[in-house]
Parts: C-alpha cells; sequence; structure tokens
C-alpha cells in the first residue's frame, strides 16, 4: 500500500524528467557556453581598475560605454571591417563556386583519376593548415600580391573539406532526378543549378557557417602576408589593442571584441532559423 | 506520334556486353511493353531510348530520324520513372512547367494551358500547388505522368512506372494508363517485370532475357504460341508445365514418347528430343481408369474461384487447374488428359518451339 502511495507520488515527478531530462542537461551546458561571452560583454563596460579586482564583483559599478569609441578610436576599425568582409565574402564566394563544380564532378562524373584525386583531396584536410603556410607563403608572393586583400582570399579559394562534405550531399540526390532533368533539357550545370544546389540546401549553408567563422577569425595568415593598415582584418586589429605599449587594456580590448564577434553573432541568429527550418524539411522528405 | 526503330541496339558496359542486337519496332500509336526478369536488359534498352545511356552499337530511329547518338533533350521523348522522380523542391506545377520552359519556346500563356488540360485529364487540378512531399504514391504518379504528358512528345517511355504502388491502385493505374493510351492515341514504350502488366497493356509485347530478345508479340500470341522455353515458363501463372519426351513423325502428324505415356500431335516436328508444353487449364483430371496416363497427386491448391494441382507423371510435375469441387485430395492416384491440339512442343537441346517457325 505504502510502495504504491509512493509509487503514484513520484510519478509526475519521473514524468517531468522523462520530458525535462533534456533540458537539465542542456541548461547548464548552453550557461556554460555562454559564459565567456556574457564575461567579455561585461567587462567590455567597466572601469579599467575593476577587471580583476575580486572586490568589485562581477557587475560594474557604471556602465562604461566610452570604451567602445575609445577601443575604436585606437585603430581604423572601420577599414578593418570593411576588409574583412571582403575578405571572408571574397573567401565564402569563391570556394562556393569550387566546391560545387568539383563536388558535382566526384559525385556523378567518371573520369581517368578520379580517386587519385580525390584521395588528394581528401589529403588536403588531414594536413594541418599550417604545414601549407611556407609554400602559400612563396606561392603568394611570386604572384606579387602580398600585403592586399587577395593574399588572403587566393590561398582558401579551393576547400577540400568543402568538396568533401558537398559531394557526399551530391551523392544522396537520386540519380533518377538527374535523369529526368536531362530529359527536361538541362545540362550538367542546369541539373547542377536547378536540381542538385536546391536540394543540399542544408549542407550549403553549413558549409557557409563554418567557413565564414573561419575566416572571419583568422588571425595567423593575414598576419603573415599583411604589413600596412589599409589591408588589415579586425582580428589583427584586435591583437594590436592587446599588444598596446601600457600591457593589455582589457576593457578596451573586450569593448572591441563585442564589435568583432557581434556581426557573426548576428549572422548566425539570422540564418539560425533558416539552418534548422532546412534540416527538418531534410528530414520529412 | 512516331514509330520507333531499334537496328541491332547493342550495350557492353566495360566490354561485358549486357543488351545483345536488339531489333524491334515499335509502330505509330502502339503500346509496346518490354517484360523479362530483372537484369535482363529491359531497363537498360529504355534508357538507350530515351538517351539516358550510350548505345554501343546499333542504331536507334525515331519517326525516321537517326537519334542514336543525340542528346535526351533532342529526341522528342518524354519518360516517366519509377520513382517517379519529381523535383523535391518544385511544386507539382512547376514539374510539369519545368521541361516545357526549358526545351520549347513557348508562352507562358500556352504553358500553362497545357499544364491545366494535363492536370484535367489526370483530375490532379487540385494538386497543383503542392510540393511532391504533400501527395500520396498515386498522386505522384499522376504528376509524373502529367510532366511526360504537357511535353506531348513523339513517344512515352514508362520505366515500371506502378511498382511502387499498391496492388489496387496499380490495378486503377493500369487502367488510367490504358485509357490514356487510346484516349489520346499515344506511342508507349513500357518496360516491367509484370508479366500481368505485360499481357494488359501491351497492344504488343517483347520478352527479353539475358539481354536478348526472346520473342514479340501480341499478348495471347505469346501465351499460346510460346518461341521458346523461357517465354512458356515466363508468361502464365502457374507457369508451363514442360515433360520430357522423344518426338518423331508419324503419318501427317508426330508421335510424342513420354515414359509413362505417348500420345499422336497433330504437327509435324522431325526426329528431337523435345518437352512437351502443357497450360495449367489444358490438362484434365479424372477418376483413376480412363485418360492419356495416370498420376499422383501431390499437393492441391484452393485459391479462391479454382483450384491447382500439382499432380506427379513419372518423374514430371504438371499444374493442373480445375473448379474446387473437382479437386482431388493430396496423395491421390488420379487420371490425366492432356488438350493435345493445343500442346506444344520445344527441342530440348535450344528450347526452341518446335517445328521451327
Amino acid at each position: 500500500m505504502t510502495s504504491l502511495r509512493t509509487e503514484i507520488a513520484s510519478r509526475p515527478a519521473i514524468v517531468a524528467l522523462r520530458r525535462g531530462w533534456l533540458h537539465v542537461v542542456l541548461v547548464p551546458l548552453a550557461l556554460l557556453w555562454l559564459s565567456p561571452l556574457v564575461w567579455i560583454l561585461v567587462t567590455s563596460l567597466k572601469a579599467r581598475t575593476e577587471v580583476f579586482d575580486p572586490a568589485a564583483g562581477f557587475w560594474p559599478q557604471v556602465l562604461r560605454w566610452e570604451n567602445y569609441p575609445a577601443a575604436l578610436s585606437v585603430a581604423p576599425f572601420g577599414t578593418y571591417l570593411v576588409n574583412s568582409i571582403l575578405v571572408t565574402g571574397g573567401i565564402l564566394a569563391a570556394q562556393l563556386v569550387t566546391i560545387t563544380l568539383a563536388a558535382y564532378a566526384f559525385a556523378r562524373l567518371t573520369f581517368p583519376g578520379k580517386n587519385l584525386l580525390f584521395t588528394l583531396f581528401l589529403l588536403q584536410i588531414m594536413f594541418p593548415i599550417y604545414a601549407t603556410f611556407l609554400t602559400n607563403f612563396v606561392t603568394v608572393r611570386e604572384l606579387g600580391l602580398l600585403n592586399s586583400l587577395p593574399a588572403m582570399i587566393v590561398p582558401f579559394v579551393a576547400s577540400g573539406y568543402g568538396t568533401f562534405m558537398l559531394r557526399q550531399a551530391f551523392r544522396q540526390v537520386p540519380t533518377e532526378l538527374a535523369d529526368a532533368a536531362r530529359l527536361d533539357g538541362c545540362g550538367h550545370v542546369g541539373i547542377l543549378w536547378h536540381v542538385y544546389l536546391p536540394l543540399v540546401k542544408p549542407t550549403l549553408i553549413a558549409f557557409g557557417i563554418i567557413t565564414v567563422v573561419t575566416h572571419w577569425n583568422d588571425y595567423m595568415w593575414p598576419l603573415l602576408v599583411t604589413n600596412s593598415e589599409a589591408v588589415r582584418t579586425l582580428p589583427i586589429g584586435l591583437g594590436l589593442l592587446a599588444k598596446s605599449d601600457s600591457g593589455a587594456d582589457w576593457t578596451r580590448l573586450m569593448a572591441a571584441t563585442v564589435v568583432v564577434v557581434s556581426p557573426l553573432l548576428v549572422l548566425f541568429v539570422v540564418f539560425q532559423r533558416r539552418f534548422v527550418d532546412s534540416f527538418m524539411h531534410a528530414g520529412l522528405k | 506520334m512516331a514509330d520507333v526503330v531499334l537496328q541491332g541496339v547493342s550495350k557492353a558496359y566495360a566490354g561485358r556486353p549486357t543488351v545483345h542486337a536488339v531489333d524491334l519496332t515499335v509502330a505509330d500509336k502502339e503500346f509496346m511493353v518490354l517484360v523479362g526478369p530483372s537484369g535482363c536488359g529491359k531497363s537498360t534498352t529504355l534508357r538507350m531510348i530515351a538517351g539516358l545511356e550510350d548505345i554501343t552499337s546499333g542504331r536507334l530511329l525515331i519517326d525516321g530520324a537517326d537519334v542514336t547518338h543525340a542528346q535526351p533533350q533532342k529526341r522528342d521523348i518524354a519518360m516517366v520513372f519509377q520513382s517517379y522522380a519529381l523535383y523535391p523542391h518544385m511544386t507539382a506545377y512547376r514539374n510539369m512547367a519545368f521541361g516545357l520552359l526549358k526545351t520549347t519556346r513557348l508562352g507562358k500563356v500556352e504553358v500553362d494551358r497545357r499544364i491545366r488540360e494535363a492536370a484535367e485529364i489526370l483530375h490532379i487540378s487540385h494538386l497543383l500547388e503542392r510540393r511532391p512531399n504533400e501527395l500520396s504514391g498515386g498522386e505522384r504518379q499522376r504528376v509524373a505522368i502529367g510532366r511526360a504528358l504537357v511535353r506531348q512528345p513523339k513517344v512515352f517511355l514508362f520505366d515500371e512506372p506502378l511498382s511502387n504502388l499498391d496492388a489496387k491502385l496499380r490495378s486503377r493505374m493500369r487502367g488510367e494508363l490504358k485509357r490514356l493510351h487510346s484516349e489520346l492515341g499515344l506511342t508507349v514504350i513500357y518496360v516491367t517485370h509484370d508479366q500481368i502488366e505485360a499481357m494488359t497493356l501491351g497492344s504488343r509485347v517483347a520478352i527479353l532475357s539475358e539481354g536478348r530478345l526472346q520473342q514479340v508479340g501480341a499478348p495471347m500470341e505469346l501465351y499460346m504460341r510460346p518461341a521458346n522455353t523461357f517465354v512458356a515458363t515466363f508468361i502464365g501463372t502457374p507457369e508451363m508445365s514442360l515433360l520430357r519426351c522423344a518426338v518423331k513423325p508419324e503419318g501427317e502428324g508426330s508421335l510424342v514418347q513420354h515414359e509413362r505415356f505417348s500420345a499422336t500431335l497433330p504437327m509435324r516436328a522431325g526426329h528431337a528430343d523435345a518437352f512437351l508444353g502443357v497450360r495449367p487449364e489444358e490438362v484434365r483430371v479424372s477418376r483413376p481408369g480412363e485418360g492419356l496416363t495416370r498420376g499422383i497427386v501431390e499437393r492441391t491448391e484452393l485459391i479462391g474461384a479454382e483450384a491447382l494441382a500439382e499432380i506427379l507423371i513419372g518423374t514430371d510435375r504438371v499444374v493442373a487447374r480445375m473448379p474446387v469441387p473437382e479437386a482431388p485430395d493430396s496423395g491421390a492416384e488420379v487420371s490425366v488428359f492432356f488438350d493435345l491440339a493445343r500442346a506444344r512442343l520445344f527441342d530440348a537441346a535450344t528450347g526452341r518451339a518446335l517445328p521451327a517457325a
């Protein structure tokens, strides 16, 4: 009798746990992931003395918005922002063209040396990017591109990873659809444009996000190939702040960081809905 | 509409031949069915006609024009695929419009008129704004047929279009296709592995096996006068029974000697080792003591309106079809008659019908 009663009593709790266990796990994780971002935001509004003073507490005494203009006045962040957009946008646009064509060839065409070539593409994924820095640097210098925007774009116009990802997605598209498109008067480009690309949109968006984040945040390569302010990108601007003569100015650094990452965050929030939607759609097919 | 002529059309993949020199003429407004077991080359043949596979050797003529190496869109054909192959990201309307806009210079108004008309014929007018994933299997099939109809091509190609539908829907769509063919006067080449579909739909049926054309003819002609043992056993359910026997001429006909009986057939066949072929409905069973020979009933199946009995005669098995009340019990000894006027002989070595036609 007693055991029965406790069983009934505990039932709603079990049901709630069953329904909510995912939240129990995910909410703390989400908070953990969010915490650096919150810290950056909070620090960007503090006075310099508050940053590492345990007595000052977590929140700033006064919201010091003036950190933002101060940070942005240290370097021409407007130019950096434009450069970052041009470089990241250029890489993304070029990559989308090259990986689409290459992935289609690998997924649907037969030609001599296809397997060998594809293996080489896979190898490119496995090599750490730093291993190719030297040769890339020499190539870019030979091309006379040093200290220019193209120097930051050209080495990344092709992507082994993107080609691989898209090839896998293309292979999921039924061949009968391509056959139907051929009968409907499409050549290879037509099939690609009208059939394959619309059907792999989720993959394209996922790849787009990955590549934008990677190249937006890239620090090493732009630092190597540029040395004038006119062609620098945002991450390098941040680096300048971190290395100011007086040591790192954390409040301004954090203010600038907020400025640098916010376009990415906005982009992600905008596309997130789209991203999830396309995956849901793909699942229903 | 137009005729389609295959002259020695062959296909080889990496040197391995899969379709051997097929000669076939499909007349204008004909419903030609290519049928055969899986892997017989029927789909490959259809895809070669469509231009989706290269023709290794031979010639293909559509409406008199040599299109052996023409691009698919230049052949004036339309195809309905087994999986329907509707573009998932387009509505039914756009699926039907896509090919028209790509291959013709028709104006939007004409395209719209054709789509509405085809939708009317196929009863899918209310589905035009839906996407394929919002349609049932039968509805998708209709849209796929509509996509072919709006093109108004010379030839329609169907690649097992009904095999993804359930039995009831399949029989309804069969009737529908038959209606479309006769009402619109279409030239159709239709691939299936289902002999019922072949028999009910085709004005003529071409039977393929292992990449070779076995026989072409009207459905009943194939049923009554199969050219070889493959056709004999492929068409008809249950299949034709084959009894091993020796044949020699006797008077105007032939004497057939089986291990358990001998009989005279009204045709001259010469000396040969042969198979005597009898269809289940050509076998009659009665009480012992009367018939041509005797047999032991191995198995009886009652399948509703009729019964099938498997009878052992010597070492050969014969299937007989009969009304349910006349079905013998398993294990019973029975007398067996054959309708010898309809029976056929096949050469035991080559499998070809005797006398060679």
